[in-house]
């Protein structure tokens, strides 16, 4: 094998570690890229039984969006197992407890249950916000692009120097 | 305290001048802010004296876009762009300083858009995007904000339904 082909492969079956911005994401449509990366199915050469998936590496779990009312509309089911051990969590309730659970339960429920799945679930790291250990902030070489634009808060400069698109009456005074 | 009272009132009217009134009450301090809509000059032609106000242009006349002045149909319909909750700077023009919607008759617009803007100020309130233009006792920081009301929503415009009777009948036209 010549050396550039040697050098292909190496590159080719070396783990990236991928980088993840959560912030105003939906947890449930990011989780379907997240587990593409994951699985390694983003890769030509995919297949179930190669080890080819890489490391995602998700930061501002905390500041996920749901849409609409999902935070006090989705719930959570819990069974202890023991005769009214049921429990459901509203998924607010749970951000609160856990900001990173909702993420991980996302991406967990969104691949196929698998002796795979758990093994796959390892290379998820998740935190809550964008403080990053140095160990794992220098693995990371590439970055998965957002679904969903972060929306800009208004400030008080900005409503000055945007265009007006309608015409105040003479007579107005403004309140 | 009711002469003060009345000083107030008479500046929150448009018409009631600043200068003006100075010519009956002799006063130079100012109890609310003066908005100086009107300009006053004093014009003295053999010894006839002439007061006319004309009124400034105000400051937002050199950003006003060209399909404001459209009579054909209202300035939303005219712009032609697809507006989303998250178009903050431009909602902001039909909201007043607490967040209230400012009436149809002052934004001239139609029925159909003026429920729509309300409904997408509505969402970006929400989200938590238009936080500075709230009533003054209100928690100011979305983060602030009590049980789900804390974090990150945001909304799918196509959500939106206009009431019946709004909705365009095909045959009129």
């Amino acid at each position: 094998m010549s050396a550039l082909g040697r050098v292909r492969q190496w590159n080719a079956f070396s783990q990236v570690w991928h980088l993840f911005d959560a912030k105003w994401q939906n947890p449930f449509q990011s989780a379907a890229v997240i587990t593409k990366y994951l699985m390694g199915k983003h890769k030509p050469f995919y297949h179930p039984f190669a080890n080819c998936g890489d490391v995602v590496v998700v930061i501002n779990s905390r500041h996920i969006a749901l849409l609409g009312d999902e935070w006090k509309k989705r719930v959570y089911f819990h069974h202890t197992g023991y005769p009214g051990g049921a429990s459901w969590t509203l998924a607010w309730e749970l951000h609160e407890k856990s900001p990173t659970m909702i993420l991980e339960k996302a991406v967990y429920s969104s691949m196929k249950g698998n002796l795979q799945r758990r093994h796959t679930m390892k290379r998820l790291i998740i935190y809550p916000d964008d403080i990053i250990p140095e160990d794992i902030h220098t693995n990371i070489s590439s970055q998965i692009k957002q679904l969903r634009k972060v929306p800009k808060v208004l400030e008080s400069d900005e409503v000055n120097n945007f265009p007006r698109i309608f015409k105040l009456p003479v007579d107005y005074v403004p309140s | 305290m009711s002469l003060l009272n009345s000083f107030r009132n008479h500046n929150n009217f448009r018409n009631i001048l600043a200068t003006a009134s100075s010519l009956f009450f002799k006063r130079n301090i100012f109890l609310s802010q003066s908005l100086y809509l009107k300009e006053v000059k004093e014009v003295k032609i053999n010894n006839q004296l002439i007061i006319e106000a004309n009124i400034i242009p105000a400051p937002e006349e050199d950003r006003l876009l060209k399909t404001a002045l459209n009579t054909e149909c209202c300035a939303v319909c005219s712009l032609g762009v697809d507006i989303k909750h998250t178009d903050v700077p431009l909602l902001a023009q039909f909201v007043r300083s607490d967040g209230c919607m400012l009436p149809r008759r002052i934004t001239g617009l139609c029925k159909i858009q003026h429920k729509r803007i309300t409904y997408m100020v509505a969402m970006a309130q929400k989200a938590g995007l238009m936080s500075i233009l709230t009533p003054p006792d209100s928690k100011k920081d979305p983060k602030r904000r009590p049980k789900w009301k804390k974090f990150n929503t945001y909304f799918d415009e196509s959500t939106i339904q206009l009431p019946k009777e709004y909705k365009i009948k095909i045959k009129d036209f």
